[in-house]
């Protein structure tokens, strides 16, 4: 394979298909740390014009990990859907691109051929793609999934409470949980990242959420975010789980980091099945985040957007409720400041949409990187119109325990009416009958914001 | 194509540039305003004060339409600033000789390499390393290092009485302690190359914390048993929000120093180490991972 | 937008392949030359002048009947009459066929009138004929093959136009119809070489766009 393009007389030529992956990529600081990124802007279009060219086909021949040391790899391969792959094989990156952008290729067209996609793919579209054109395509891809309620329906945002506290303590997530709730967040999960990460607390903040939702009659799922091995454990110790979550990374080394694998989640999943709490068929909860394979020296030379994708074709398996993006939480050494934050973000959100799954975005970033409130909201916004699934919300949109920001319960139903969403509808008849928001008059209802109502 | 269409067609555009507006709709008729615009009437919510004695998240601050009411923007973006001011505020070259230190530094040559290259700033640059490896005690169990990381305002802070209380405990425990020293641009690895360099038994980094909102005066202590380059994070105990409204320098230095004990009883450190005997001394460092709540402190007044 | 086509809508078709010669004699056909006729009504008069005369260049037809009705389609008699009846003749029912298909080729895509204001109210008809059929030819006293510029619109639009168009190109006017036409609009037909037709043409229907946004003038104006 030839891998080269000239540009005012000037031949860039690339080794590897990893190499013309890892320089098409939009400016990462995380790229520049894996020593990868492309030396200048020219040879990053020279790297993406030899990209438009590569078909789909020869991608799908050369994984970026290669097969025999990786699992993950071995996954994506075995489980393609050979029929949609080969209605697309014969494109040319730069086609499929313009395949997805056409006003024929509608949503469902999108989705019978997204199980023949490898992540590779996915990457490699969305590396020529613009934040605009991946917010269009994006944007006609509907993923709708059930667990209590049915997330990812037309016109919907749905939000994570994220109730979390520095020690666990009980009180203080219910309180922040009913607050959440009395703005009109929590649709999607309320899900709470322990401090401490046992069975015993896992069950203990399970089963004190789900009194509060059993009280107030909230149509929704909880979850609490510890690792998978010790949710198992608090399943088995009786505990009601509507959804069981764990973060995923996109080689079988990094997840060995993260002490994961193919069949450690393939047990959870059947575990799940069989004793979760949650009525619909969707109860499995990711996270993913560009930069986490490199964090932990696990990214074999290969982008962190490619990474991601493949974060996602794991997730696919196992059939989610949720899968979210926490684009900026890693910090500035992957995502240095906003401009980079946002692209990863609806990069993130296409490649996911893409690949067939229901993806949020926790839009959110550290104190160290250079990102401010407004820049956010921004962010926020635009993944609303691009079709997101859901966003965080937490109080003021600040983690008192992780130290970071995010979406806040303010800016939930801030969005919902400047774009016309509304939450799942079994959440939506909930807010309406309990006056929370007043759709006749498109205001706050009476009971907005007041967290008294909201029983103990 | 008909000839006369192509013809109107150009038409069309001809005129359509210079073709006038048609006329704007009519202004609605703007109302009389009100005798008077009464403010918003803010009444402290009980669910604000219950949730204080629960949790430091901002609860029942209420809302101005969908947004929130002026006052809690503005403690917010002040929370905000001094968290970033925390981040961009850098060690002094001449801090640690001012304050009879050794000064290091990592290979990192500026504030946003800092931030871009956490790999060098897990390395010393060449002429620290000679310098330290010549002027440092060699073989004690207790290599101290004070360090920048993300917040030179914690380290400028606090980092001399948590340094000083460290040290003191390990004495009064019968540790052998080494030149204390500060470390420009330093992220926790450092201490693996600083330890190794003087072949300390223990390598104790005190280093600023990654400002939360509000809080950008925290300091973090990451110990490692055996210090030398390829240790990994499995292989340190922590303890972080070390600072006057978390866990004061003064009780921080001993938890310290109890850990510091341990390893070199048990020769080890990290997952590994076995604390399950000192969770009264150790207290928060009994848990990995483990952080104090913080308290919320009012940070905007203004002069009436 | 200015300048949209106003389709005109053929609202009946029929054909009558042995007509009586009493109805033909009527409607102005030779029973010695014709035996069949085609009978067409449209809601707007002039493509249908226009349409017919392009039929006489594609089949042995002749126009005999063609007449405008009072006060224009929005006053007909019936759903069916429109604003007017043409009428072709031919010795056979296939001459018929096709010069009725030339017919409707010209009124789907060539002739029509067009929107002279946004809001659709005033239209204006400021059409170019590069070669005239028999029809219209004798009409006008010209030769077949000859150009055309057949210029309809309002009284007012029409005359501002007539003078704008006369004075821009090289142009005659062979006919001129003031108002009212039995629609109560106005017409003119100038004729020259066909350059000069199109610019004469393009002058009327910039002149009438102007008058329908600013129909005061620039002295007695807002």
């Amino acid at each position: 394979m030839r891998l080269a393009a000239t540009i005012r007389s000037v031949v860039h030529r690339f080794e590897s298909l990893r190499e013309v992956l890892a320089k098409s990529n939009a400016p990462k600081s995380g790229d520049n740390l894996a020593g990868i990124a492309a030396r200048s802007a020219v040879e990053r279009v020279a790297a993406r014009a030899v990209l438009s060219n590569v078909t789909l086909e020869t991608l799908r021949q050369n994984p970026v990990v290669p097969y025999e040391i990786d699992e993950l790899t071995r996954l994506f391969e075995h489980s393609l859907d050979e029929h949609a792959f080969k209605a697309i094989a014969h494109l040319t990156v730069g086609q499929f691109r313009e395949w997805l952008l056409e006003d024929q290729t509608d949503g469902l067209k999108i989705r019978s051929i997204s199980a023949g996609l490898t992540p590779e793919m996915a990457a490699a579209v969305a590396k020529l793609m613009s934040n605009m054109d991946l917010m269009v395509v994006a944007s006609k891809c509907q993923v709708v999934v059930r667990a209590n309620t049915t997330l990812g329906l037309p016109g919907r945002l749905s939000s994570r409470v994220q109730p979390n506290h520095p020690t666990d303590d009980i009180e203080g997530i219910l309180l922040s949980t009913r607050e959440g709730l009395a703005y009109g967040c929590g649709d999607a999960v309320i899900g709470v990242n322990p401090a401490t990460d046992t069975a015993e607390s896992t069950a203990e903040i399970l089963t004190a959420i789900d009194g509060v939702l059993k009280r107030n009659a909230v149509p929704t799922q909880h979850c609490v975010l510890s690792h998978v091995t010790v949710q198992m454990r608090a399943l088995q110790l009786g505990c009601p789980m509507d959804l069981m979550f764990q973060s995923l990374s996109g080689t079988e080394l990094g997840n060995k980091a993260f002490g994961i694998s193919v069949a450690l989640l393939d047990e959870a999943w059947a575990l799940m099945k069989e004793r979760g709490s949650a009525r619909g068929p969707n109860c499995m909860y990711f996270e993913t985040g560009q930069g986490s394979a490199l964090s932990s020296a696990a990214h074999h030379g290969v982008d962190q957007v490619t990474l991601e994708a493949r974060c996602y074709g794991f997730a696919r398996r196992y059939q989610p409720f949720l899968v979210n993006t926490v684009v900026g939480f890693i910090g500035p050494e992957y995502l240095e400041d906003g401009p980079q934050i946002t692209r990863a973000g609806l990069e993130d959100h296409f490649m996911g949409k893409l690949l067939g799954l229901p993806m949020g975005c926790d839009a959110c970033f550290t104190y160290h990187a250079r990102m401010d409130q407004d820049e956010l909201e921004s962010l926020k916004v635009l993944l609303s119109a691009a079709g997101c699934s859901y966003l965080m919300s937490l109080p003021v949109g600040d983690d008192i325990m992780l130290n970071y920001q995010s979406t806040s319960y303010h800016d939930i139903p801030s969005i919902r009416r400047l774009l016309a969403k509304r939450p799942t509808p079994e959440f939506d008849a909930w807010i309406v009958e309990r006056d929370i928001w007043d759709y006749e008059r498109d205001r706050p209802g009476r009971a907005f914001g007041n967290a008294a109502a909201i029983l103990p | 194509m008909s000839r006369t269409r192509q013809l109107i067609d150009r038409l069309r555009d001809e005129l359509g540039a210079s073709a006038p507006m048609p006329p704007a709709p009519p202004l609605p008729r703007v109302p009389e305003p009100p005798a008077r615009v009464f403010p918003r009437r803010h009444e402290g919510s009980p669910y604000a004060r219950e949730a204080a004695r629960h949790t430091t998240a901002l609860l029942g601050i209420g809302h101005v339409g969908t947004r929130y009411a002026t006052d809690v923007v503005l403690q917010f973006q002040a929370e905000l600033a001094v968290a970033h001011e925390a981040v961009a505020t850098e060690l002094p070259a001449d801090w640690a000789t001012q304050n009879g230190l050794i000064g290091l530094r990592s290979r990192v040559r500026d504030h946003r390499e800092y931030l871009l290259r956490p790999d060098l700033g897990r390395r010393l640059e060449p002429e620290s390393l000679a310098r330290w490896t010549q002027a440092g005690q060699h073989g004690v169990d207790v290599q101290p290092i004070l360090a920048d990381g993300l917040s030179a305002v914690a380290c400028m802070q606090s980092g001399l009485t948590l340094l000083d209380s460290f040290t003191q405990a390990c004495r009064a425990r019968g540790l052998t302690v080494g030149v204390p020293v500060a470390a420009r641009y330093a992220r926790v690895w450092l201490e693996d190359e600083i330890g190794a360099a003087v072949s300390a038994k223990v390598a104790a980094i005190l280093l600023g914390e990654r400002p939360g909102l509000g809080t950008g005066d925290g300091l973090s202590a990451y110990l490692v048993y055996d210090p030398r380059i390829g240790k990994t994070d499995g292989d340190r105990n922590m303890m972080s929000n070390i600072h006057p409204r978390g866990t004061r320098p003064e009780i921080a230095g001993v938890r310290l120093a109890v850990l510091a004990r341990a390893m070199l009883d048990q020769q080890r450190s990290g997952v590994e180490l076995d604390l399950s005997g000192l969770r009264t001394e150790l207290g928060d460092v009994a848990s990995r991972a483990h952080r104090a709540p913080q308290v919320r402190v009012r940070l905007v007044e203004v002069a009436g | 937008m200015i300048l949209q086509a106003l389709p005109p809508r053929i609202l009946s078709v029929r054909r009558l392949p042995n007509a009586d010669p009493a109805l033909l004699l009527a409607y102005g056909a030779d029973p010695q030359r014709h035996r069949s006729l085609g009978l067409v009504t449209v809601d707007q008069d002039d493509p249908t002048y226009v349409a017919l005369d392009e039929a006489t260049k594609h089949a042995d037809v002749d126009v005999v009947f063609a007449k405008s009705f009072y006060a224009g389609a929005r006053h007909g008699s019936g759903p069916l009459s429109g604003e007017i009846l043409g009428v072709l003749a031919a010795s056979t029912p296939d001459e018929i066929d096709e010069g009725l298909r030339a017919f409707v080729r010209c009124l789907e895509s060539d002739a029509c009138f067009y929107a002279a204001d946004d809001a659709g109210k005033t239209a204006v008809f400021p059409h170019v004929i590069a070669a005239l059929g028999r029809y219209l030819s004798a009409l006008a006293g010209l030769s077949p093959g000859d150009a055309l510029a057949y210029l309809v619109a309002p009284p007012m639009e029409a005359t501002i136009g007539l003078d704008m168009a006369l004075k821009a190109a090289g142009v005659r006017a062979v006919r001129i119809f003031p108002p009212p036409t039995e629609t109560n609009f106005a017409a003119a037909w100038l004729t020259g070489p066909l350059e000069s037709c199109e610019a004469a043409a393009l002058a009327y229907c910039e002149a009438v766009v102007r008058v329908a946004a600013n129909p005061k003038g620039e002295v007695w104006g807002s």
